[in-house]
């Protein structure tokens, strides 16, 4: 296994969430998107990080605390996705138009 | 041995203790207001170890010198810079914790949790001032926004602060993620996290396609949180529908964090790309300088004009940084200069200007600005103080506005070629177009009738809180202290990169 | 080396064939040797023997997510606390021992801050 291989899967996953965020219309899927483009980003991070044997392991180190701040906000993104579905009945991001201009 | 120098980190440590202690006093006392008083006490504690860590070379018991300020291994630092940051930072959510006070008292809210967060985000700001590897600097980020998020959908039960929200938390983490991937790939070129080392390791990397794409994606990312063209769409959606207090955090706290990572990043990170990122700013602070005033020209609510103002505002605010790194000419320390020096000015007069509409608007009930018509007329003190922080907006002298505008100029033009002129003359047009729609509020104020159905007697029933009254005075007395002592200002931002040099970064 | 490299992954798929054959065969058998009756309740989810109700979609309470969330910070909590436990060793070598242990319980304190808040607030009393 080469790193370009780990990378390759990175930047798929990193696309496939881009991707989701554009095309997904529910508020939930699209912070699952999300969750992809930053799983992405943990893969790259520990692949590179093994690939130069870095002494500091920044990279895997870095990985730790996207996969917490990824878990803080997933907590505060279903908060408000909730907080919505219960106003509206619906999580559907293309009907939120009350402010224009 | 693990050695810290705990005098340097005392105004974090305050603000980290006081968020800690607003969480247990909101869960032991039914006194809501206390914990708002307990966050106001911490926030101005926390300013006293930042002036005497600002005046340490003149101070008897101060011991640290400027390499002991360096810590875990180059990852955080405190120089003049974070200084200067963390003190706009603590002011800013000083001010936007003295609104809040005020506005949630009319209404009835989750007090405790609301200062815990609001708390929260300032001690983020703060790290994120100190933060010099790209670790703390995404922690930090996350510290100010992800409490943010929380606060601009703080009223539950209105459709448009869902919205806001919403839409502050979507771009908010989509931006997230295309700064992290960019990350992911600066870091699999150079194999460290750290600012210093990756700007030098990066001179080798400088022509991999792989390294531009990767300073694309961290701009980018950046560019959402500082709400420039064009990432800012969520910007005036979210400015009128969050609490207003909140708005006046996020134009200054939560953007203000923004410029902070992309100006850090970009300057001591970045240098080895200014061809990448430099063009690219120039463009961005082009197109917000450009479509944030053009828009806000129409706008007929005051928030949402005053959140086009603040997209504008930032593109008057890279543009300097943008024409020197664009031209690939020069030291990047004056345009630096001008740029923080316009930030710390912007912050206080931004501040003031949410202040005071949302005295206006609890008064009269709406931030309509048909509804604000002949405001002078019952209001006078309100009115004029409308007047000291818009003209300030606008650039008139002598209040500071000028003086932020007049630096920017100075620095823009100072690059001596056509990056810098193209983009002097981008922002002369626009200085006039924003002064159009700043005197449209004026006017409406000061020389329109009050129209029917604002019953002055009701709107004037009320004294304006004591607290909201303060953290307006504090805007006031800032504004016209950097307009007329335009030194002060300066001085600022020269501390700021003063110390950047001495410790060789 | 890279003989022996290969020869393990030779013993993994001598086992993967092995168990595709058991595994095919013994539903092949079955396919051949039992008898076949299709009828409409064969269909029916079992459900214990009694008849099931409603669909197979079934929302779950939203209380839930609280809970989800009360395990995402230990989760998370655990996430640091492994890489600090190997360091520990480190640190007390160089001295700064107590400081770092100190710090994990400043850390572990914070959390459990979070978790009273929590308790406090009635999340956890099921009604």
């Amino acid at each position: 296994m080469t790193v370009v291989q780990f990378a390759l899967v990175g930047t798929a996953l990193f696309s496939l969430g881009l991707y989701g965020v554009i095309t997904r219309k529910n508020a939930v899927l699209v912070l699952a998107s999300v969750e992809l483009m930053l799983a992405a980003v943990n893969i790259n991070l520990v692949a590179f990080d093994v690939y130069l044997q870095d002494p500091l392991y920044s990279g895997q180190i870095f990985s730790l605390f996207i996969i917490a701040l990824a878990a803080a906000e997933v907590g505060i993104g279903i908060a408000i996705i909730l907080m919505i579905y219960r106003n509206r009945q619906s999580a559907d991001v293309d009907e939120l138009k009350a402010m224009r201009g | 041995m693990l050695t810290l120098d705990y005098h340097a980190l005392l105004p974090e440590l305050i603000v980290a203790g006081t968020v800690l202690v607003t969480l247990v006093v909101d869960i032991v006392t039914r006194r809501k207001h206390l914990v708002a008083i307990i966050g106001v006490l911490g926030l101005f504690a926390a300013a006293v170890p930042i002036l005497t860590l600002s005046f340490c070379g003149s101070l008897d018991f101060c011991s640290s010198t400027e390499a002991s300020r360096v810590m875990f291994g180059g990852a955080y630092v405190i120089d003049g810079y974070a200084l200067v940051l963390k003190g706009v930072f603590i002011f800013a959510g000083f001010v936007a914790l003295l609104l809040s006070i005020g506005y949630l008292e009319s209404d009835r809210y989750y007090e405790g949790e609301y200062y815990f967060l609001l708390v929260a985000s300032v001690l983020g700001g703060m790290a994120m001032a100190s933060s010099r590897d790209f670790v703390s600097m995404i922690v930090a980020l996350e510290l100010v926004s992800g409490p943010a998020f929380m606060l601009a959908g703080w009223r539950k039960g209105d459709a448009r602060s869902n919205e806001a929200s919403l839409k502050f938390f979507i771009t908010g983490v989509i931006a997230l993620a295309l700064t992290l991937f960019g990350v992911s790939l600066l870091y699999g070129l150079t194999g460290t996290q750290q600012f210093d080392q990756i700007a030098v390791l990066s001179e080798t990397v400088a022509d991999v396609p792989l390294f531009t794409l990767a300073v694309i994606f961290i701009v980018l990312g950046f560019g959402f949180k500082v709400s420039a063209v064009p990432f800012h769409f969520w910007t005036p959606d979210t400015y009128q529908g969050a609490p207003p207090p909140v708005t006046a955090w996020l134009s200054v706290g939560s953007k203000g964090a923004g410029f902070v990572a992309l100006l850090t990043v970009c300057y001591l990170a970045l240098p080895a790309a200014t061809d990448v990122w430099g063009p690219l700013i120039w463009i961005v602070a082009a197109l917000s300088m450009t479509v944030g005033n053009v828009v806000a020209l129409k706008q007929t609510n005051v928030m949402r004009l005053l959140g086009y103002s603040s997209i504008a505002q930032a593109g008057f605010m890279l543009a300097p940084f943008g024409a020197v790194a664009a031209s690939g000419a020069g030291d990047l320390a004056r345009p630096f200069q001008a740029t923080i020096t316009y930030f710390v000015i912007y912050a206080v007069m931004n501040l003031g200007a949410f202040g005071t509409a949302i005295i206006i608007g609890q008064r009269v009930g709406s931030y309509e600005l048909e509804d604000w018509g002949g405001l002078s007329k019952y209001a006078t003190g309100v009115a004029l103080s409308l007047a000291v922080f818009f003209m300030s907006l606008a650039g008139v002298p002598p209040l500071a506005g000028w003086f932020a505008k007049f630096a920017m100029f100075r620095a823009t033009i100072g690059v001596g070629n056509w990056w810098g002129y193209s983009i002097a003359i981008v922002a002369a047009v626009n200085a006039v177009i924003a002064f159009v729609y700043y005197a449209k509020v004026m006017k409406s104020a000061f020389f329109d009738d009050v129209p029917e159905g604002i019953d002055v007697d009701v709107a004037m029933s009320d004294a304006i809180p004591a607290p909201i009254g303060l953290a307006v005075g504090l805007a006031v007395v800032g504004v016209f202290l950097f307009g007329v002592l335009p030194g002060l200002a300066a001085n600022v931002g020269n501390f700021s990169t003063d110390l950047l040099g001495t410790l060789g970064l | 080396m890279l003989n022996q490299y290969y020869g393990d992954y030779i013993t993994v798929a001598v086992f993967v064939a092995i168990g595709a054959i058991l595994v095919g065969g013994a539903v092949a058998a079955n396919r051949a040797i039992a008898p076949r009756a299709p009828g409409g309740f064969k269909d029916v989810a079992y459900e214990s023997g009694i008849e099931p109700i409603g669909g197979g979609w079934n929302q779950s309470h939203i209380r839930y997510y609280i809970f989800a969330l009360l395990f995402l910070i230990f989760d998370v909590e655990a996430v640091f606390i492994f890489p600090w436990a190997l360091q520990l060793e480190f640190f007390s070598s160089i001295g700064s021992g107590l400081t770092v242990l100190v710090e994990m319980f400043v850390f572990v304190g914070i959390l459990l801050l979070g978790l009273v808040y929590a308790i406090r607030k009635g999340v956890l009393t099921w009604e």
